[in-house]
């Protein structure tokens, strides 16, 4: 079973409580079947950060896959192969 | 940019000890005084970025930042000044920058940036930094750093976390790329130590010298990302959105 390392930053590591985590995940598990596990253990800013009111991954957030942002389709992404998700919410401070 | 700058002996004088960085010299010198830059907000990044850039010989400096001065502005807004404390902030930069180098210009304009004076702001200079703290700010900038064709280097922070963002129109992605709408989350006020903010504007303004001296290697196409939580830095290769709404009608250079 690959066991792939979450990190988060900026407002999305202070709702998790946490800078990152290791799953255990499926052969060809989808980026955004992770993401509905990892949003059932968090409080709901968490949630809400990552998805919109449809309940699709938002716009904002930028997902790293093995240091490479992913692009395309955020709701399609497939984790086979991948070691690293870095979840980045945009920050501006300043 | 202009190209006819002679250095003159007190330039000499004042940047000897950077002129023998290999590659730079008097050459990378003149570019630098012949080069202006827009610096928005000088906050707790937006101060030790333009301070960087007085202290390497920028020509001129516009700054834009509204308001007046708080005490709660002086744990990282080192261009203010404690007796500026409720005066406007652009009294205080103006006073510091030219105490510290009175051959750099300095334009201070007690205004944010906004989608009514960006496009006026954006013609006058040849380079811009985004460092205000909030998104609309800094997509105002961006739209018109992609229309006018000027690099925009973006530096932003929270916490113990800082990220820059080299853009250069029509080679890398915008910011509107990366982030298409204003995220609905991102507060005004953001946790912040003035290290962390100064950090992020050095790696910036140092973005910004390379650029406009031609040396060294701009990070382009890559986000610098650091977390002094345990002083892990990297570089994320990131993309341009060939839906982007700002610089999909760019075209490549």
């Amino acid at each position: 079973m690959p066991q792939v390392t979450f990190s988060y930053t900026g407002q999305l590591a202070n709702a998790a409580g946490t800078p990152e985590e290791t799953l255990d995940l499926a052969e060809g598990a989808l980026l955004r079947a992770a993401l509905d596990d990892l949003a059932s253990r968090y409080d709901g800013r968490w949630r809400e950060m990552i998805f919109d009111d449809g309940g699709n991954v938002r716009s904002t957030v930028l997902i790293v896959l093995d240091g490479e942002q992913a692009t395309g389709d955020k709701n399609a992404i497939s984790l086979d192969g991948v070691r690293t998700v870095m979840l980045m919410t945009p920050i501006a401070g300043g | 940019m202009k190209d006819d700058y002679q250095l003159t002996d007190l330039d000499r004088a004042f940047y000897e000890w950077q002129l023998d960085v290999p590659g730079f010299g008097e050459a990378g010198q003149a570019k630098l005084r012949n080069a202006t830059a827009l610096v928005s907000r000088a906050g707790g990044l937006g101060g030790p970025l333009a301070f960087s850039l007085a202290a390497a010989g920028i020509g001129k400096l516009v700054i834009a930042h509204a308001g007046d001065l708080r005490h709660d502005d002086l744990n990282r807004q080192i261009l203010m000044r404690h007796d500026g404390i409720g005066k406007p902030r652009v009294d205080s930069l103006v006073t510091t920058l030219r105490s510290f180098n009175p051959n750099v210009e300095v334009e201070a304009i007690a205004e944010n940036v906004s989608d009514a004076n960006a496009a006026e702001l954006v013609a006058k200079v040849d380079i811009v930094f985004g460092a205000a703290p909030l998104f609309e700010e800094r997509f105002a900038l961006n739209r018109e750093c992609v229309r006018q064709n000027k690099p925009l280097i973006d530096a932003a922070m929270f916490s113990l976390e800082g990220q820059v963002i080299s853009i250069v129109p029509g080679k890398t992605p915008c910011l509107a790329c990366l982030y298409p709408e204003v995220p609905p989350h991102w507060k005004r006020r953001f946790p912040v130590f003035g290290a962390v903010s100064a950090l992020a504007a050095n790696i910036a303004a140092m973005e910004g010298i390379k650029l406009l001296a031609g040396i060294g290697e701009v990070t382009l196409n890559r986000m610098i990302y650091f977390d002094t939580a345990t002083m892990r830095f990297q570089q994320i290769r990131i993309q341009r959105n060939p839906d982007c709404a700002v610089c999909q009608s760019q075209p490549p250079s």
